[in-house]
């Protein structure tokens, strides 16, 4: 952000990228594989997928919520835009209906949230469930594979030297940082989540800001969905089963507090790129996966725990 | 005409109840508030000042009766639309943000932004450089002391979170600025620096205050009139001039009985 913070946050971002580049150092010193050149791009293209989630979800703990609902709103809007491709729709129109429907998705989250009092929890663990049955029912539990060959760039193509998935990414975290610290609705967020009742003194319109930051989570879910399935040339019901989990740590191991009010977009993108990089650093060095799973949630609660001290 | 206009009190408040399932929390209160005029409303813990405060800044709705400001009647749905006909609040709990900075809560809701595009408010870009500078300049003119506009809130002392907290009612209000009570959590010099900035408020810029408090000292010396509840009842109004401490006092606990007059 801007010169508003103090020394704390300032210790806390620095020490975030400290952590992430002493990560990095350990790894190229282990395997001489992790800087090659094409492993470092396909971590980067690997973290774009979290990334995107992770700006919505970001948004969301801001507000002292949470969006446990992203992978089944990817799988449902993925598995119908997929559909609307076998018909016959162009890569864009297939598109912009699946981020239209991962909104939609995402605004009956906001309405429950904001409107009916529902913690965010239950309201997007319901969700959760309902998308993901929904598109197990609308694909009959099918795979819809072999995607029309210009959509599949949003996965696989290229602008200039630079994957596409890439290039997206980098737009959402952009625009979220101008979002977040040079926009009003970035203040209400803030202030939403800092203290709701003073930002609802204020005047600030409260249940519009939380319906927004739904909204912008399901879309943006929707969004790394077209990435996904462009990628697989196959969308599938059950994709994007756990993503909220990595999403969720990324936002909290890149300093977004949980009590809302507090966190910074670059934190957030350190966050994702610690994530990616551990699981490549683990796959590089042939660990088994169930002991990644273990590897990344030691390193969440250690975050936690550094973030509690630094308080 | 021109008489009329200035005959109209700024606020007027018409026999408002207000019930809170089987509570009474407010009976019928009727009050004016001249242009110009410093309104105390005192009571003891449980009268009802924070309740009639809380329907006149749009939180609450009244169960009957009404208020007007300038002979408009007021339907108020949230507090912005309070903010909007020109009512500013400062609550006992201050109400700002402590993440934020002090500029970026002065003008908390009401941004100045680069340029005006059509997406408006919500997606223009923010001018910090000037919301800084209106800051940095409203507060020095009301002599409130801040480090910086872009000290956050949190590491700032209560008083000059009192400061920053009226500042903006200042700055925003054009009718009339509540303060719930604004001298409670306050040193002695602090308090002497809230009571004046109002009083010079009121002589330099004719500004309206409705001020809450437990304070009868602080109340007696700033206000003009001094309106008195009791468990949810209106039971008197008092010029300043034409009382005393102890009658006051009665009239909280109740001693003495109900007198209303305008």
């Amino acid at each position: 952000m801007t010169a508003t913070r103090d020394w704390r946050a300032f210790a806390q971002q620095y020490g975030l990228l400290f952590s992430f580049l002493v990560l990095c150092v350990a790894l190229s010193l282990v395997s001489d594989r992790f800087l090659n050149p094409d492993n470092l791009l396909n971590i980067l293209r690997q973290s774009t997928i979290n990334g995107i989630i992770a700006v919505g979800m970001m948004m969301v703990i801001l507000t002292r919520g949470i969006d446990l609902s992203v992978g089944s709103i990817l799988a449902l809007s993925t598995i119908m835009a997929a559909d609307m491709l076998q018909q016959g729709w162009n890569a864009y129109a297939a598109a912009g209906f699946c981020l239209l429907v991962g909104g939609v998705l995402g605004l009956l989250n906001g309405f429950l949230v904001s409107r009916f009092a529902i913690p965010p929890f239950i309201a997007t663990l319901g969700m959760m469930t309902f998308a993901r049955g929904l598109a197990l029912s609308y694909s009959e539990g099918q795979p819809i594979t072999g995607l029309a060959a210009d959509f599949r760039q949003w996965g696989t193509g290229f602008l200039g030297p630079i994957p596409l998935p890439i290039v997206v990414a980098a737009v959402i975290f952009l625009l979220g940082y101008v979002l977040l610290n040079h926009t009003p609705l970035g203040r209400y967020i803030f202030a939403l989540g800092d203290n709701e009742r003073a930002a609802f003194f204020t005047g600030l319109p409260t249940k519009n800001i939380l319906l927004f930051v739904y909204v912008l989570s399901g879309a943006l879910a929707a969004l790394a969905g077209v990435i996904l399935i462009g990628r697989l040339n196959s969308a599938q019901p059950t994709a994007g089963l756990g993503y909220e989990f990595d999403a969720i740590a990324a936002v909290v191991i890149g300093g977004t507090s949980f009590d809302g009010g507090e966190g910074t977009i670059f934190g957030t993108l350190i966050g994702v790129l610690i994530i990616a990089v551990l699981s490549n650093g683990l796959n590089l060095l042939d660990v088994p996966s169930p002991f990644q799973d273990v590897a990344k949630g030691a390193v969440i609660a250690l975050a936690l725990l550094i973030y509690r001290a630094l308080r | 005409m021109l008489k009329m206009t200035t005959d109209l009190p700024l606020l007027s408040v018409r026999n408002i109840t207000k019930a809170f399932g089987a509570v009474q929390a407010l009976q019928g209160i009727s009050f004016d508030i001249a242009p110009g005029e410093v309104v105390a409303l005192v009571g003891d813990n449980g009268a009802g000042k924070s309740t009639l405060v809380k329907i006149i800044s749009g939180l609450y709705k009244a169960s009957s009766g009404e208020f007007a400001l300038r002979g408009q009647t007021c339907h108020f749905e949230t507090p912005a639309d309070a903010l909007k006909a020109g009512i500013e609040t400062v609550y006992q709990d201050l109400a700002l943000i402590d993440q934020l900075d002090v500029a970026d809560n002065v003008y908390l809701g009401r941004e100045v932004l680069r340029g005006s595009g059509f997406l408006g408010r919500l997606f223009g870009v923010l001018n910090r450089a000037t919301m800084r500078r209106e800051t940095a300049a409203a507060l020095s003119q009301l002599h409130i002391k801040i480090p910086a506009p872009t000290m956050p809130v949190r590491m700032m002392s209560g008083g000059q979170r009192l400061a920053v907290a009226i500042g903006r009612a200042v700055t925003w209000g054009r009718e009339l600025l509540i303060l719930d009570e604004p001298t409670a959590a306050l040193g002695v010099e602090e308090t002497e620096q809230v009571l004046r900035m109002i009083e010079e408020l009121r002589q330099k810029q004719r500004m309206t205050f409705m001020i809450i408090s437990h304070n009868m000292q602080d109340v007696y010396r700033v206000a003009d009139k001094i309106v008195i509840l009791r468990q949810g009842r209106h039971v008197a109004t008092l010029r300043k001039t034409e009382t005393t401490l102890e009658e006051i006092v009665a009239y909280i606990t109740g001693a003495k009985q109900k007198r209303v007059e305008r």
